[in-house]
């Protein structure tokens, strides 16, 4: 029973997802229905997720699974992010094509077919079946990202992203392949007693693991992979920009920590290697960020050196006592801000995103106070200000690596996010301390609205309530 | 009810500026609410410093578990070494609202949040309390600045703000370095300061998570050479800014340092005390001698406040109980004495439209009582017998001489510099000849009077009757001194220095 409890989230939104899509044949539904209907699957499956919850590590259905899906507090953690990334970008959705008319009631269905496929990959401990929930999650979001057909840039996004991302998909195989060649197993439990009767240094081994780990990097936009995130950010919708920026990066990075997870000798065979991906990344995605004068790609930019912070987190998890609750917290302060500055940019943006830069922001709150202080509560959760959930989600990520005796990571995390506050605090300082040139009128329905303010209080009460850990 | 009195003291500035914030309130009424609010807080701290019984030891506690899994809790406390910054903090912010009547509610708010973070910060017992005070009281100060700061405010804020960021940030890595130190030697995760005084810290890491507290808390005060930020900053910020942040923030860092560091840190601070006394007295001299170069008063003020900070610093870098209570005492006697110049020159400018020393002159004679006054502020700056200041810089410099002859020499000499810039600045501004625009100068009204006498009187009798206070911290300042300055100098230059990894055994 308790199985088919920690499945029911994922059954219901693939329940939804299939219902959006049967629901599409009909003309006289309209696109705002299928956003309350994809929000009423989100929250429902979120709200399960939530009673259900989940004790200790349990493999789902032992016997017709045979272990490839393992669910734990971790994933439960990563499963109610997902579903609340889901839920408001619906929200979002729903304002922001209220102006942007591009939208078809299959937009939903797809992005809930994309959740499905994160909340499995939460869940897999095997290899093949990961790859097929990353492929589920990959495809619907490369929908995604294209959906405006009309639009260049979007095109462009989606060339990119489909081609690099095809790679990716074909290197995981390759990586499993290997490890198979080696192993002579898919699933992670069988793979981590090989390892520790054998040894981890066996060539293809860490070929493939290697080449599991940059498509990993490549999802999650890591140096040096992270040169395709910025103009697929920027091309794609803002709602569907926020929702790949936390809950794709949420699902890759749980399988990414589970993966490393298993085996003790293969997190510390990696650890150097991951030492110098997370410094590149950290600097290299600020150096990016420092340099736009674009709102989305700045937070793109951003992103990759969230991700980078990320990478110090599984640089210093304890594979041998694993609950993952520093990236798991880090992952929930950072999926509200930036959900929220996207739902925010959702209503702010206008027709076909027409402020888009940090020049266009200018004076936001001399009309619009009460947006400009959202947004201003949200960089500062990204920029780890107390008392925000950034902050909180930056002092476990330090103190886990300290704790590993990684100080020198930690020092240069530091470092970094000095760094990020010129740009975090430029469009503060773009909003309040310049006089309005623009009228800001918001179009559509007050449902962003609504979200971007909920979203407020989610950062104040995840940063000053840290259940997690 | 006085159980809870410094959540209290803490959380209503901050709802009440919140709430300025999310409801649609006239100006008039949001100053007229701060006003309330800021008295209600300065009665309570009138309460509470006559309450406190001096015994040494921490009082008016409150404990409570928050993160247990890291031994995070929400504890508050106040004890000699705190109470006269936590007055200084808690007493002087109604002058702010009765005087200013004409800012913007954002102005008022901002004030307000400010106030309740800095008594969080000073009333802290753990450290990631503090540390999250200590950067939200950064943020009213960057929205003061850059929205209701002068010409050039743009520039200086991001000074101020790029500068204190990066200090604090370091200071979270050092803090988060001491915590996992604690938890290695103790089995315990722990960031309660009293907890952490038992740490045995060794090392390269220990010397560089030292520098890194080191830093953070001398950009606030500022100590020389990370002073740079302070001039334009107290310039471009709006007097009420400039007041807060010279006679409270500034000695946020002081008092960091001496609750902070020292009892964590006593033998890296043992080691650096000579260097860092002597970047006190670097930065005496120097900010005093560059007082005496400037043409605006609000700027002089700037550099003869980051003068006095040096010398209230290196009260504490030397060691010895007469230097800490000094350091103590001198405190709160610069915030009254330096906090009150700078509203002056904030009204001057409210009614002249300027602060060049070379446009003013002769304001003696037509604003007889604002002269007065401005003289009693000026002289207790400058150290004259009978003020405030006098008792404070007179136990420093009986300290550092104590310490270290050399330096006490130096500082003893250097307040000489200070007498200089201000009394010719007085003798340029308030005598001479009459002109244009001082001839219409309007001496203080009774309100005025009435807002500002208090202070005025408290100036005068912290210095006839310096008893009152010192009795009430030196029993900290001993015990502080007692615990962590057992070791002289050359005891440790011979302690053995543990090999690095120490405590950082997986190192």
């Amino acid at each position: 029973m308790h199985d088919f409890l920690s499945f029911l989230p994922l059954l219901i939104i693939c329940a939804g997802a299939i219902l959006l899509m049967l629901l599409s044949a009909f003309e006289k539904i309209q696109v705002e229905i299928a956003s309350f209907v994809s929000m009423g699957f989100f929250g429902a499956a979120f709200f399960v997720q939530l009673v259900v919850g989940c004790g200790p590590e349990t493999e789902l259905f032992a016997k017709v699974f045979n272990g490839m899906l393992v669910s734990s507090n971790f994933t439960m953690v990563a499963g109610l992010i997902i579903l609340g990334c889901g839920f408001f970008t619906a929200m979002s959705a729903n304002s922001y094509f209220k102006v942007n008319l591009f939208c078809t009631l299959e937009f939903y269905s797809i992005m809930m077919f994309a959740a499905c496929g994160m909340l499995l990959l939460t869940m897999a401990q095997e290899l093949i079946s990961a790859f097929i929930a990353l492929e589920i999650m990959s495809l619907a979001i490369y929908i995604l990202v294209g959906y405006d057909r009309a639009n260049v840039t979007a095109t462009e996004a989606i060339l990119k992203y489909l081609m690099l991302g095809a790679f990716a998909g074909a290197f995981f195989t390759m990586g499993t392949a290997l490890i198979y060649g080696a192993a002579a197993t898919t699933k992670f439990a069988s793979i981590a007693a090989f390892i520790s009767s054998n040894s981890a240094s066996n060539a293809l081994l860490i070929a493939g693991a290697f080449f599991i780990f940059v498509a990993f990097l490549f999802k999650v936009a890591a140096f040096p992979f992270h040169a395709w995130v910025i103009d697929v950010y920027d091309g794609a919708a803002a709602p569907v920009t926020g929702f790949m920026a936390t809950a794709l990066k949420t699902a890759v990075f749980v399988v990414f920590a589970n993966f490393l997870a298993m085996s003790v000798d293969l997190h510390s065979d990696w650890i150097t290697f991951l030492f110098y991906v997370s410094v590149f990344t950290m600097f290299g995605g600020n150096l990016v960020a420092i340099g736009q004068s674009n709102l989305k790609r700045m937070l793109a930019a951003s992103g990759i050196v969230h991700s980078g912070y990320l990478l110090i987190g599984l640089v210093a998890i304890s594979a041998d006592n694993f609950t993952g609750s520093v990236i798991g917290y880090y992952l929930a302060a950072y999926a509200v801000g930036t959900l929220g500055i996207f739902a925010a940019l959702s209503y702010l943006g206008g027709e076909g995103e027409k402020r888009a830069s940090f020049e266009d922001f200018k004076g936001l709150a001399k009309v619009r106070p009460y947006s400009a202080a959202a947004i201003t509560v949200f960089l500062l959760s990204m920029a780890g200000i107390p008392p925000t959930a950034g902050f909180m989600g930056k002092f476990y990520i330090i103190t886990s690596a300290i704790s590993a005796g990684q100080t020198a990571l930690a020092v240069l995390g530091v470092v970094s996010s000095i760094l990020s506050m010129w740009y975090y605090l430029r469009l503060i300082i773009n909003m309040y301390f310049h006089d309005a040139e623009d009228s800001f009128e918001i179009k559509g329905s007050p449902l962003a609205i609504g979200g971007t303010f909920a979203l407020v209080i989610c950062v104040f009460a995840i940063g000053l309530y840290p259940i997690v850990i | 009810m006085f159980e809870y009195a410094l959540s209290v003291m803490i959380f209503l500035p901050i709802l009440a500026g919140v709430a300025m914030f999310l409801f649609p309130i006239s100006r008039g009424a949001s100053r007229i609410a701060g006003l309330i609010v800021s008295l209600i807080i300065l009665l309570m701290g009138v309460e509470m410093f006559l309450g406190f019984t001096g015994t040494g030891g921490m009082e008016y506690l409150e404990h409570r578990p928050w993160v247990e899994s890291l031994g995070i809790s929400y504890g508050l406390g106040v004890d000699g070494i705190s109470l006269l910054v936590l007055m200084t903090g808690a007493i002087l912010f109604p002058m702010v609202f009765a005087i200013f009547t004409t800012q913007s509610k954002g102005y008022y708010a901002n004030l307000l949040i400010a106030q309740g973070a800095m008594i969080g910060a000073i009333c802290a017992t753990d450290l990631v309390l503090f540390y999250i005070f200590w950067e939200v009281m950064l943020l009213p100060i960057f929205f003061m600045i850059g929205i209701y700061g002068g010409p050039k405010r743009l520039p200086a804020t991001l000074k101020i703000t790029i500068y204190t960021i990066a200090g604090s940030l370091l200071m979270l890595a050092a803090l988060v370095y001491v915590g996992v130190s604690y938890h290695n030697q103790f089995g315990k995760w722990s960031f309660d300061i009293v907890q952490l005084s038992a740490l045995d810290l060794g090392g390269g890491f220990a010397i560089l998570a030292f520098l890194m507290f080191m830093v953070a808390f001398a950009i606030k005060i500022p100590l020389f050479p990370f002073h740079t930020w302070l001039p334009d900053a107290y310039t471009e910020a709006p007097t009420a800014t400039t007041f807060v942040l010279s006679a409270i923030m500034a000695k946020i860092g002081v008092y960091g340092v001496i609750r902070f560091v020292v009892p964590v840190f006593e033998i890296e601070f043992a080691r650096f005390a000579i260097l860092l006394s002597l970047a006190g007295v670097t930065g005496m001299m120097y900010c005093g001698l560059a007082a005496i170069a400037q043409k605006d008063m609000k700027r002089m003020l700037a550099f003869s406040s980051a003068s006095h900070m040096g010398i209230i610093a290196l009260g504490v870098f030397c060691m010895n109980v007469q230097a800490l209570t000094g350091s103590l005492f001198q405190i709160a006697a610069h915030a009254t004495s330096t906090g009150v110049l700078f509203l002056f020159v904030g009204l001057m400018e409210e009614r002249m439209g300027t602060r060049e020393i070379g446009d003013l002159g002769g304001i003696a004679y037509r604003a007889p009582i604002f002269a007065t006054f401005f003289a009693i502020a000026m002289l207790a700056s400058v150290g004259l017998p009978g003020t405030s200041g006098f008792i404070g810089e007179f136990l420093i410099i009986l300290g550092a001489i104590k310490f270290n002859g050399f330096i006490g020499f130096l500082a003893g000499t250097s307040l000489i510099i200070g007498v200089c810039y201000m009394l010719w600045m007085f003798q340029r501004v308030f005598f001479e000849k009459t002109n244009d625009r001082t001839i219409e100068f309007q001496d203080l009204k009774v309100s005025e009077i009435l807002t500002f006498l208090p202070v005025i009187i408290l100036i005068i009798a912290m210095g006839i009757f310096p008893q009152t206070f010192i009795k009430k911290i030196e029993p900290a300042a001993q015990l502080q001194v007692a615990k962590v300055y057992a070791m002289t100098q050359s005891q440790v230059a011979e302690t053995k220095v543990p090999t690095p990894g120490h405590n950082n055994h997986k190192n």
